[in-house]
């Protein structure tokens, strides 16, 4: 958690996207940019500074009222997924009350998902964040292509981790908004436990899941 | 509770934090925008905070608050409404307020936006850098806990070494303590062969003098029966005593009698002072003090010395009157014995000791000179060195002269030593009579 006010009756969080370069994690936040409601979001930032390739991740906030008078903002950020990266990586992790890692699901790219996992384990721990215990979803991301992983094998390997696991296209915008549903979902329940979300500020699960996913009228 | 401002993972910057306008957006990047507006025509801008704080302001403010000459318009941070742009225009004036403040409000995000990205790409650079930089702090923190462990390491060392050398010093006195009680052993054995001597013939004096009684009885019994028979016949008593005495020979027997009680007197009295010298020496962990003379404990020495010294040996003493001395008389003998034995090892035949004392200035000197071998140049300085010695390995432990040394600097004394190489060696003890502060000697 960036940020928890009482006081001020302030709370930030932070969720992140990681995984390996080019997995289609700044191409999710897009999606969710385009498929949530404007009312409680906030701009897309891009920053691929191209003139400095160390620094290289998205932002996209969310904002709520609780009933109670809690303004809650979440910011959503992508790590950069380049090994020489790793530093950002952490700066970005660091405080991260939710992690996506969007994992790309071409054959060729195992390997890569592999080390990408296990770098966020790494770092998870630099930073001090318990693995076990941070809420923590899976996205299979690019479906729409053909030399990809079956989903059995993706099953088989990852269900008895227990980390919840989506299949999802960015590039087709399905999967999307579910991977950060639940994400929302789990980071409300830890942070219920820890600051008394429903019982101090009014805010139910279903309400705060609701509002930050709440999709542009149509799509 | 304010949470988000302690470090994790040695990341000073926490991507996210928040950031208030005026931490993201320099003076000199809106001030020219406001500027501008007022040349433009409007009479005074602003940008408020949430809170309708003035974050920068520009122009008079009319005091007018008619919605048709104040435009206001939202300031977003990160996508979320931070606070105003409040545009003024004078009462009656052409301008079109809202135009102007549309244009104004898209400038401002920008340059907020802008501000942000270039804030967030060099706070996240500058934490990259810090990273490196925590780091070295790290790695100088593990330096300097490691160093203080080497500190603690050395402290324990220091500590450890004080141990080892209270072990040391406990098992120096140890030997000492053994050493004296071997040469204990060894006077025991020469005292032991001294008791027999006077014992040898204290027991046949005895002996010799229950014959004697045993004779002396006899007389008796012969005078008595003699007297009866005289009474009977009248006479010659004198006669058949005289012949019986001299049967006798109590006259011989008489003046042995003599010469044998005050020996056995003189035998008994050796064996008393014999013993009372082993005790002396045997007491050795007895700390009592006492004021002794040292011309006796020099002699004391001697005496449990003897067998020690060879037949041939000439011991010459000069003793000069003493003060009464206040001192452990075991610790001022077993001094007195280490150096004397000294001498008596460095020359077997023909060896000529020298002691005299003497009551000078305050000080009791004891010197021992003599004519052994001599102490070559090269080892003097060292000869008080604990375990130096030039004796075959179990004959000397090279403890002798330390003990020594110790004990007579306790009693706040020194040695002096003097050789001339071939001739002898000379070693002066120099005491103070009076002891200046009580000092408790082992
Ligand atoms: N009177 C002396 N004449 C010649 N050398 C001497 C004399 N007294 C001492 N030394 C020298 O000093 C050395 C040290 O004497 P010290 O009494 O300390 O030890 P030691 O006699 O060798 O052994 P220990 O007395 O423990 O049996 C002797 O080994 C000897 O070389
Ligand atoms: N086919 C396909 N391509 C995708 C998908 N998601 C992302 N991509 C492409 O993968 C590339 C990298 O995407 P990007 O979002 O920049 O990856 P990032 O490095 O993880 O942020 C881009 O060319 C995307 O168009 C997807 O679901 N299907
Ligand atoms: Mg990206
Ligand atoms: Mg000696």
């Amino acid at each position: 958690m960036i940020e928890f006010d009482r006081t001020e009756k302030r709370m930030v969080l932070k969720l992140v996207f990681y995984g390996p370069a080019l997995s289609g994690k700044t191409t999710n936040l897009l999606r969710l940019h385009d498929l949530l409601s404007r009312e409680g979001r906030g701009e897309l930032m891009v920053l691929d500074t191209r003139d400095d390739r160390t620094i290289f991740f998205d932002l996209l906030p969310f904002f709520l009222v609780t009933p109670g008078g809690l303004k809650i903002k979440v910011k959503v950020y992508t790590v950069p997924g380049q090994v020489k990266h790793d530093a950002t990586r952490k700066a970005v992790l660091q405080r991260a009350d939710g992690v996506a890692f969007i994992a790309d699901s071409r054959v060729s790219e195992v390997a890569n998902n592999y080390s990408s996992f296990e770098n966020l384990e790494k770092n998870l721990a630099f930073v001090g964040i318990d693995i076990e215990r941070i809420p923590l979803v899976i996205q299979f991301n690019k479906r729409d292509l053909s030399d990809i992983v079956p989903e059995a094998d993706i099953e088989r390997v990852w269900r008895p981790t227990g980390i919840p696991v989506f299949m999802a296209s960015a590039l087709e915008g399905w999967g999307v908004v579910e991977t950060f549903s639940r994400l929302v979902e789990l980071t409300y329940d830890s942070i219920d436990g820890k600051c008394g979300l429903s019982e101090g500020y009014g805010l139910d699960r279903e309400d705060f899941v609701g509002r930050l996913t709440k999709r542009v009228q149509g799509s | 509770m304010k949470e988000g401002r302690e470090t994790t993972g040695g990341i000073e910057y926490v991507v996210g934090a928040e950031k208030g306008i005026r931490e993201i957006v320099r003076d000199e990047d809106v001030m020219p925008l406001l500027e501008s507006a007022l040349s433009a025509g409007a009479s005074r801008v602003e940008v408020t905070d949430s809170r309708g704080g003035t974050l920068w302001a520009c122009g008079a403010s009319s005091g007018n608050n008619d919605s048709a000459t104040v435009e206001r318009r939202p300031v977003f941070l990160e996508g979320e409404p931070a606070g105003s742009l409040v545009v003024e225009a004078s009462p009656g004036s052409q301008l079109r307020l809202n135009d102007l403040a549309g244009l104004l409000c898209a400038a401002l995000n920008k340059i907020i936006t802008n501000s942000l990205k270039r804030m967030l790409t060099t706070e996240i650079h500058t934490s990259v850098v810090n990273r490196t930089y925590e780091e070295l702090l790290e790695t100088n923190k593990r330096l300097r806990a490691s160093e203080s462990r080497y500190r603690e390491l050395a402290e324990n060392l220091d500590r450890k070494v004080q141990e080892r050398t209270e072990e040391l010093k406990r098992m120096h006195t140890r030997l000492i303590q053994q050493e004296k009680a071997a040469s204990i052993g060894l006077l025991a054995a020469g005292v032991a062969h001294e008791i027999n001597n006077p014992i040898g013939f204290i027991s046949s004096n005895l002996n010799t003098l229950k014959r004697y009684i045993s004779r002396f009885t006899e007389m008796m019994d012969f005078y008595r029966a003699a007297i009866e028979e005289a009474d009977k016949a009248g006479g010659g008593i004198t006669e058949a005593a005289c012949r019986k005495w001299s049967d006798l020979k109590l006259d011989f027997i008489v003046r042995d009698v003599e010469e044998l009680i005050s020996q056995s007197l003189d035998g008994a009295e050796r064996v008393r002072k014999i013993v009372s010298d082993l005790k002396g020496f045997s007491h050795v962990d007895d700390s009592k003090e006492d004021i002794v003379d040292l011309n006796t404990e020099i002699e004391r020495t001697f005496n449990v010395l003897v067998h020690e010294i060879p037949e041939d040996a000439e011991i010459v003493k000069e003793f000069g009157s003493l003060p009464g001395f206040l001192c452990n008389p075991a610790m001022i003998c077993q001094v007195f014995l280490n150096i004397i034995l000294n001498s008596l090892q460095a020359r077997r035949q023909g060896l000529k000791l020298h002691v005299s004392t003497k009551h000078v200035d305050g000080n009791i000197t004891v010197a021992f000179s003599d004519n052994g071998p001599g102490i070559p140049e090269e080892v003097r300085n060292r000869i008080f060195e604990p375990f130096f010695t030039t004796k075959d390995v179990g004959a000397g432990t090279g403890l002798g002269l330390t003990v020594t040394l110790d004990i007579v600097t306790a009693y706040g004394g020194d040695i002096e030593v003097t050789s001339c190489p071939g001739k002898g060696t000379t070693f002066v003890i120099r005491l103070p009579a009076e002891r200046r502060e009580h000092v408790k000697v082992r």
